[in-house]
């Protein structure tokens, strides 16, 4: 995964930003993402190759862009926006696998849109306003969770696992709802309950993240707007 | 308080809230900004999933429709925001002869923003009735009937239309925005 700030990078005098090759990777994880949500009613072996590979990518480029020193910021932003576009794509299944509890995967859809843009938007107003103005306002468990990187990428991956388990599970004809298949592939003990008793502790964790975010992001927003008035009543 | 004239007087005692009524009678926030964007973005998003349930043999147009949205809105913002950072005649004028046009006329804007949400809830209606077949179909027999929905539908889909191209326009120019952007930067460093 590429880092969001990209600092002094010497460029590749005529290498074009569109063709580094950390991007290239980011034009190939879209159009294995294309190709395995063409494919996801038909052929579940092949969806979860092809979003796999895909997830392989983002690791990749991440690496590549340092390795290459081909850091930019269209790079950060693609990324970002493969990984949200991705995820929403992959909640919208689970609402077609999960229909009678389909509105559990909207609303970890809307959550997740929400909570990241919401950060995105704060982040730029926190490097415009003056630190002193913004205040500390980020929450104790915030302050934990990032500073265990370990801990954020298990969490990270334990939502996109998780999903990606209960896609398998229902496509391989479990019946029920996410809980019931949840609980009946955990107390039978298959790899894929393994799996998800391992996953979903980490999904949780990041969805309660994503709740404290958006109201640390909003009041990002409304600091910003109170400091803007106060430095113009001075 | 008292030597004060009855202006002055309430002046005083409503300073406190002075500044929570400055804010209420603007009516403008950065938070009503930004809850307005990601309500339009979610509740777009979630018609166009129900739109994947109700057309199922056509979800990966609905897909696609909810992938450029997220997309070009999202490189929408970040270019606006790393716009308003750099210098203005480093950044250039990238912006396109067509995206001029549309940002100038307001009404049309309007009309095409609203002509993909109604085109959006009408396929929703029309197959929440019962009308079966793919999208097309379902389109070029309700406007081939004649019936409200489809006189609705035959006007808002030009603009869904437009608004789908604008948004892939305005993803190359975000793009371009934010490419231009790291080179600035270069330049202004090797100065």
């Amino acid at each position: 995964m590429e880092d969001s700030a990209v600092e002094d990078s010497p460029k590749q005098s005529n290498w074009p930003i569109y063709l580094y090759i950390p991007n290239l990777i980011g034009y190939a994880r879209i159009i294995a993402n294309g190709a395995a949500f063409g494919v996801a009613f038909t052929n579940k072996e092949l969806f979860a190759i092809l979003y796999f590979a895909s997830f392989v990518c983002d690791e990749l480029d991440g690496r590549f862009a340092r390795m290459f020193n081909q850091k930019s910021t269209f790079g950060a932003v693609l990324d970002m926006v493969t990984d949200r576009v991705s995820t929403a794509a992959l909640l919208v299944l689970l609402t077609h696998f999960y229909k009678s509890h389909y509105g559990l995967f909207l609303g970890l859809l809307a959550l997740d849109i929400s909570s990241h843009w919401l950060q995105m938007y704060s982040t730029f107003l926190s490097s415009k306003a003056s630190h002193k103005d913004m205040g500390d306002s980020k929450s104790t468990l915030l302050r934990l969770y990032y500073q265990h990187r370990f801990f954020m990428g298990y969490c990270a991956i334990g939502a996109e696992v998780a999903y990606i388990l209960l896609y398998m599970l229902a496509a391989e004809g479990n019946i029920g709802s996410p809980y019931e298949v949840t609980c009946r592939s955990i107390g039978n003990g298959t790899v894929y309950g393994i799996l998800l008793a391992i996953a979903l502790p980490g999904c949780a964790i990041k969805q309660l993240v994503n709740l404290v975010q958006m109201k640390t992001a909003a009041d990002v927003c409304v600091n910003y707007d109170y400091a803007r008035h106060n430095s113009k009543a001075q």
